[in-house]
């Protein structure tokens, strides 16, 4: 037993420690975590596989009797869809923000799952990786608002109900991808923290497993649940003024 | 007694106690910082569920708001998570 609380409190230790490199391009320096990069890769390829693996059990003519994948998939994009549907003002929008969203919540649901599996770490759990995703959100938002309704009618809603408001709606700007990104990265992070302490201090057989279920898989999956209809509601509000 | 005491306080530096006042401070966010997020939450799943027994057919949209009005009060209760963290782990 002590063996077992010697050999994890090395785990305690590399808690918070990053391994940063750091690039010289251009003249300027770039630092990045390289663990981080490398679990997103992790994620990316998993989803890619996921996608090519599935589509193997597609047929090509729709007309013959669907095989069990295929009927499985189409009723879960069914639900997908109707789920958009039903958030979004406008059809037309929900169909278009249909593969952003899904993409955003598969990528998401998968990083905080990640984290699950011993020798791997949540990509989440990296603020640059959340407000890279809360950022991409919110100039989409930006950009659907000014397309949709035209950069003028964009340009005003920053001015209404009244113009002495445009401090107060310049800081709600700011403010919405902040939020974004510091509710999921927080989440991660507070859970592998709480499974890591709990694990060396306390517990190191039989508790660890059923926290990582819970903070890992049940909190990852809400949080990711949170995370796209977040970005749904911001896009939708956005657009919609 | 006195004696010991005195002995014992001379030993202490201004590292120990900025390493103590660390610890108390991240306790105090995280045990004040909870309280607001936990009753706003708990009121949200409560009215939801009212909303719920009293027109079971909405149960799936309004399961959806609640989720996302939690998640949106939460955020303060992450705020201070955050400089808890940063209190721990960080300074």
């Amino acid at each position: 037993m002590g063996e077992i609380f010697r050999q994890l409190s090395g785990l305690l230790e590399h808690l918070g420690e990053k391994r940063i490199a750091v690039v010289h391009l251009f003249g300027a320096e770039i630092r990045f975590d390289v663990m981080a990069i490398l679990m997103s890769w992790v994620v990316i390829i998993l989803l890619v596989l996921l996608a090519l693996w599935l589509r193997r059990g597609l047929r090509r003519p729709v007309e013959e009797k669907p095989t069990r994948t295929q009927a499985a998939l189409d009723g879960l994009i069914d639900l997908l869809k109707t789920q958009l549907a039903d958030n979004f003002a406008s059809e037309r929008l929900a169909i278009m923000m249909f593969p952003f969203i899904s993409t955003l919540f598969l990528y998401v649901l998968l990083c905080n799952w990640l984290g699950v599996f011993p020798y791997m770490m949540s990509p989440t759990q990296d603020i640059n990786v959340t407000f890279g995703l809360a950022l991409m959100v919110a100039v989409m938002s930006h950009v659907l608002a000014a397309r949709f309704n035209g950069v003028r009618k964009w340009l005003k809603s920053f001015v209404e109900p009244y113009p002495f408001m445009l401090p107060i709606n310049l800081v709600g700007v700011i403010a919405n991808p902040l939020s974004h990104a510091f509710r999921l990265f927080g989440n991660i992070l507070a859970g592998t923290i709480l499974v890591t302490v709990i694990m060396v201090k306390f517990a190191p057989i039989f508790i660890p497993p059923v926290l990582n279920i819970f903070f890992g898989l049940f909190f990852g999956g809400i949080q990711a649940f949170v995370f796209a209809i977040l970005a749904v509601a911001y896009i939708n509000v956005a657009v919609e003024g | 007694m006195l004696q010991e005491a005195q002995t014992v306080a001379s030993g202490i530096s201004g590292a120990h106690i900025a390493e103590a006042a660390k610890y108390i401070a991240a306790g105090l966010c995280m045990g004040i910082g909870a309280i607001g997020p936990a009753i706003g939450e708990g009121l949200a799943a409560a009215h939801a569920l009212d909303g719920m027994a009293r027109q079971p057919e909405m149960q799936g949209a309004l399961l959806r708001t609640m989720v996302l009005g939690q998640a949106i009060s939460e955020t303060t209760g992450i705020y201070s998570l955050l400089i808890a963290i940063v209190l721990l782990f960080v300074i």
